[in-house]
């Protein structure tokens, strides 16, 4: 049943064969590209329509196991999320099997195996190959779908939507799929806390009965497995599947791309670099016969490190830490999407460059040595790929569900190093078309629309969720307020400005627990100086010391100053009480009113180089109710967030004795155990 | 040749019905000395070209540790053929990817290409074997790396010394002895000669395995390694005679301390046989019965239901002369380390006394299986199997048998190893303390 097709390398190097001494001070050529060696996999079919392929590798006493349930892309409308919902609840035990024993077991026989809502994958051993086969097979035909567990997991589904909440990239992600294939389209749906809510587990049942169906299925098994012995197991295991109802549907069309290039713009608030995608759908199968200049293509404008995209946004301009495009073929509807994350100031001269860019791989050829780089970088990246079995699985899954032809994969490589520069331009200007492009914008809009206004693109506005909304509002206009009322406030609501002048040094521990550990962190404070020490599970990870001649961060022993333009930042903020030394200096600015949870609160700018901080004083009761610290070098931006909470009275001083913050996008909450004024700091701390 | 060791086991194995895999490959000797080893996978077109140097750390003059290492850089500079700063720029626009690595036993270094650039690869190893450019400019520059290596990941690295400290107490005459990053101050007190000399020493076709392996046809490549390498001038044999240890008969105590912790840790260490032995198989199922996973003993009793420990583990380092089998525990809270280590020699006796059960010899026997498999499942992997069994174990056909050893280690086994090398006399009791300033 094994077919092979013999790679005929040998040919290839017949022409090697008579020759003189080689010649050293050479670097040898490349030989041409390799073709590949691609199995051809056995196949059979059961009766209940499952397809299966067999990749029969005996250098391994290993197999796996891949089922691909191919559907086509599923609308979910209202109840959106259910697939999610049941592709977790499977591969939890079977109806025979209670879940705790079903991972055991797994866990004994050194396998692994899981499912998601349109297939499953298994590995291990090949001694113990038959029972997981078994397994995976209960898991499929007789999976467990209660309550409880339903519960849990559209617990933890609506949590992650909560956490994306206020992510400019998950907003981004999401309203970008929806405008550019629209939200009647499966590929632009999304998932809301609204659609989870509503999906229940008779939804999740019925799911599974539609769309978890033998017929549309594949199972690919590779490795150490005899073609006759597997397909005895799959038909005992497998066969027992029953063919689902047949339920059929048309996919609807992908929505029309606009007729001249739009910004379509998201307010975020909160957002300190603005997300930019240009995106439009794209007639773009895999067996099409551009696809492999359409990688190259897409390769040279933003696929990489020295693409047109990257060496402009970052390398030239440092707007960014990176620029891409992508464009993946689909059978059913492909999209391109060119774009960046970048500072707030530069939204609008990144989106003129990411456009410049594409205009420029469209209008001029590329160099001869940026096409060899990009079929190079890609011949090394498609072959180290190739060395994981489940790829050559994967391809020869692909090759069937997308109508490839035979000698797709085994060809792929000559076809991506005959591409010419002129192909590239050709495809370029097929498919890159920013005249049809929306360039959906994420991003504080009361920091860029003025700005995106004056590139002359039409500007459309949506909301986080991709409906159609008025242009944002400006801030509210403060008046009768200045910076110092504003500041001289917050002094008088901790303690006044009598108590704070008694104070000459202070120490400050917070805790918080983050993925297990317990984190501290401690700031000591005196006139002009700040030290703060983070410590993990009591061992102190990091040190970062501020004070008017010095500014350095140790770790372990090793001292390492901070650099020069960050230093000068963060000076300003080394000092016992910041609005105190804020106060009648021209370092802060009051920029608005915004609402933090509900009420109202003034703004007060920062601004540094480097590192700027905002800070935000509820206007009825003058205490500081949040912290915004930006960090902007090289390109990347991170910010620091905290809602500082519960303010609790030390010794005639207010201080917030929690702070709410969010670090590497997990929220992350802080409690105050400790206050000691006037005690305890000496100039060691400093050193 | 210690093959002699694994005569017998084979025999004993003789009867396991099936292999458990089949790496094939094929070995020979070039003229000049150099071990040749193709495997031939035509399965992705993905080609590696690596050549191990038996020269590690051990090799190294007692003043002039650091050497082995040293070189691990030095011979990325250049060569006479590729100019300085080249040798990453030509692997890159190939598609290409390399590394190298040093043990107190050997070097090792390699590059993986799509499999029409093995004659690159070929190329570039041959260049650096036949004659690499080792200048003043070369020395200096990577004498700065090297230094920042050091603080990066032992210096300024939490328990960043442990190793180092452990292997200067169990080891008095091996040159085991010291750190296989060495003395900065050895460095540099050293002379361009001095780096010459070792690089003569060392670094010649008859102390090196070169491994090609991947999607190659094996006549043209014989020819090319013939062309490239066939023409390399054999070296003097290089000999060892390193010193043996006499044996632990006392407990060995010692303290030391470090910096950059604040938790102290506590050591138990034991002077265990070369990995060739059969005692150091036994000697790995232990540490992963003791210590490796969320249900391991060592875990479940002081992590999870004692909360005594914050992390323990036991680990068997072995070489190719020696090994280390070491116990390693944090404290939780105010946990005193002698009780920690209380607890874990309990553990230890319950293992020299009783044996473990048969469910837990299973799973171990299916977790070295799946191990043993998986470390063979890219093309780099097996690459550098095979030189190193070939090399280091005296036995290339271990790359399939291996798993033979693990299967013939009994639990009476695993008892009788706990039994012969893990007693309180034979080991070194080290107390890893934070390091406060006045010290």
């Amino acid at each position: 049943m094994k077919r092979y097709i013999y790679p005929l390398i040998a040919l290839f190097f017949i022409s090697a064969g008579v020759h003189a001494q080689v010649d050293r001070s050479k670097q040898p050529e490349p030989g041409p590209s390799p073709k590949i060696t691609l199995e051809v996999p056995g196949e059979f079919e059961l009766k209940n329509g499952l397809k299966v392929l067999v990749v029969e590798n005996h250098k391994l006493p290993r197999v796996s196991y891949s089922l691909t349930i191919d559907n086509k892309p599923i609308k979910e409308g209202d109840i959106a999320g259910v697939s999610q919902l049941f592709g977790s609840m499977m591969g939890n035990g079977t109806q025979s099997i209670s879940k705790d024993t079903f991972n055991e077991e797994i866990d004994f026989l050194g396998a692994s195996m899981n499912f998601s809502y349109r297939g499953g994958y298994a590995r291990s051993l090949t001694k113990y190959s038959e029972r997981i086969l078994e397994l995976m097979a209960d898991a499929a035909i007789n999976p467990v779908f209660n309550e409880e567990e339903f519960n849990k997991e559209k617990d933890k589904a609506i949590e992650s939507i909560k956490s994306g909440e206020n992510s400019v990239s998950t907003v981004a992600s999401r309203v970008g799929r929806a405008l550019a294939y629209g939200t009647h389209h499966p590929y632009g749906e999304f998932v809301t806390e609204e659609s989870l809510n509503k999906t229940t587990l008779k939804d999740v049942k019925k799911f599974y009965q539609e769309n978890f169906n033998p017929k549309n299925g594949y199972l690919v098994v590779v490795g150490d497995v005899k073609f006759n012995d597997i397909k005895k197991q799959v038909e005992k295991y497998f066969g027992k599947w029953q063919q689902g109802a047949d339920i059929s549907y048309n996919v609807p069309d992908a929505k029309y791309n606009v007729g001249k290039t739009q910004i379509d713009f998201v307010d975020m608030p909160n957002a300190v670099q603005s997300n930019i995608s240009l995106t439009h759908t794209v007639d773009l199968k895999m067996n099409d016969p551009d696809y492999h200049a359409v990688l190259i293509a897409n390769k040279i404008l933003g696929g990489g490190f020295n693409s047109y995209l990257n060496m402009n946004l970052r390398e030239e301009h440092g707007y960014t830490y990176g620029a891409r495009s992508s464009l993946s073929a689909d059978k059913y509807v492909a999209r391109f999407s060119a774009g960046a994350s970048v500072r707030n100031a530069v939204t609008d001269s990144a989106v003129v460059e990411t456009l410049k860019e594409i205009k420029r791989i469209k209008n001029e050829p590329v160099t001869a040595e940026a096409l060899a780089n990009a079929k190079a970088k890609y011949m090394g990246d498609f072959v180290l790929a190739l060395e994981s079995p489940q790829t050559i699985a994967r391809y020869s899954l692909n090759t069937i569900i997308n109508d490839l032809p035979e000698d797709f994969y085994s060809t792929y490589l000559q076809k991506i190093n005959a591409v010419t520069a002129a192909d590239v331009q050709r495809v370029a200007n097929k498919y890159f078309k920013p005249e049809n492009a929306r360039v959906v914008v994420v991003g504080k809009g009361s920091e860029i629309i003025e700005n995106l206004e004056k590139t002359g693109l039409p500007i459309k506005y949506y909301d986080k969720y991709a409906n159609p909304t008025k242009k944002p509002e400006a801030p509210k206009e403060v008046s009768g307020v200045d910076v110092n009322t504003v500041l001289n406030n917050y002094i008088k609501a901790i303690g006044g400005e009598d108590r704070l002048n008694k104070v000459s040094s202070l120490i400050l521990k917070y805790e918080a627990n983050a993925m297990g550990s317990t984190l501290l962190n401690e700031e000591k404070k005196v006139d002009n100086k700040m030290a703060q020490v983070v410590s993990m599970n009591g061992a102190p990870m990091m040190t970062v010391v501020v004070t008017q001649e010095e500014t350095f961060m140790k770790r372990g022993g090793m001292k390492q100053p901070l650099p020069e333009n960050m230093a000068n930042d963060m000076k300003i903020m080394a000092g016992l009480f910041l609005e105190k030394d804020l106060l009648n200096s021209d370092k802060a600015k009051l920029s608005g009113i915004e609402k933090i949870d509900g009420k109202d609160a003034y703004k007060v700018d920062v601004a540094g180089e480097v590192v700027s901080v905002s800070m935000y004083y509820d206007i009825e009761t003058g205490l500081k109710v949040k912290e915004v610290q930006t960090t902007s070098m090289q390109g990347q931006t991170q910010t620091q967030e905290a809602v500082l909470k519960d303010y609790k009275d030390y010794d005639g001083i207010l201080f917030p004795s929690v702070k709410e913050g969010t670090q590497m996008g997990q929220p992350i909450t802080s409690k105050l155990i400790e206050v000691i004024i006037n005690e305890g700091v000496s100039e060691e701390d400093f050193n | 040749m210690k093959k002699s060791i694994f005569f017998l086991s084979s025999l004993l194995c003789a009867n396991v019905a099936l292999k458990a895999q089949e790496v094939k490959y094929e070995e020979y000797d070039l003229d000049n000395g150099m071990h040749v080893i193709l495997h031939q996978d035509n399965s992705a077109p993905v080609v590696t070209t690596s050549v191990m140097y038996h020269v590690g750390a051990k090799d190294e003059n007692p003043e002039r540790t650091g050497f082995a290492h040293f070189f691990e850089h030095l011979l990325f500079e250049g060569t006479e053929n590729i100019e300085r700063g080249e040798w990453f720029n030509i692997v890159s626009s190939n598609g290409g990817s390399n590394n190298a690595n040093t043990t107190d036993d050997r070097t090792y270094y390699y590059e993986v290409f799509p499999s029409n650039n093995v004659e690159l690869g070929l190329w570039m190893e041959s260049e650096r074997l036949l004659h690499p450019v080792i200048n003043q400019v070369g020395v200096d520059t990577q004498n700065e790396v090297v230094k920042e290596e050091k603080r990066l990941r032992v210096d300024n690295q939490p328990y960043g010394n442990l190793l180092a400290e452990v292997k200067k107490n169990i080891f008095k005459k091996h040159p085991y002895r010291w750190a296989t990053i060495g003395s900065m101050d050895h460095l540099d007190a050293a002379t361009l000669e001095e780096f010459q000399a070792f690089n003569n020493k060392f670094y010649v076709p008859n102390n090196a395995v070169l491994v090609v392996a991947g999607d190659i046809d094996v006549p043209s490549v014989k020819k090319m390694i013939q062309d490239y390498f066939g023409t390399i001038p054999r070296g003097e044999e290089v000999t060892r005679n390193l010193p043996k240890e006499d044996p632990i008969t006392q407990q060995i105590n010692a303290k030391t301390y470090d910096q950059n912790i604040q938790i102290p840790a506590v050591i138990a260490a034991y002077r265990t046989p070369s990995f060739k032995e059969r005692d150091a198989y036994a000697l790995d199922m232990l540490s992963t019965y003791l210590s490796s996973g969320k249900s391991s003993v060592l875990y479940k009793k002081l992590v999870d239901e004692q909360k005594q420990a914050l992390q323990v583990q036991a680990v068997n380092i072995s070489q190719e002369d020696y090994g280390i089998y070491a116990l390693f525990g944090l404290p939780l809270g105010d946990v005193p380390l002698t009780d920690l280590l209380a607890e874990m020699d309990e553990e230890i006796v319950k293992v020299q006394n009783e044996l473990i059960s048969e469910k837990d010899y299973q799973k171990l026997q299916n977790k070295f299986e799946n191990q043993f498999v998986n470390s063979n499942s890219s093309i780099q992997g097996i690459a550098n199997s095979l030189a190193r069994y070939y090399m280091l174990y005296g036995d290339t056909a271990l790359i399939n048998n291996e798993i033979d050893i693990y299967r013939s280690i009994t639990r009476e086994d695993i008892r009788n190893v706990a039994k012969k090398y893990l007693n309180p006399n034979q080991r070194l009791v080290l107390e890893y303390l934070p390091k406060k300033d006045d010290q």
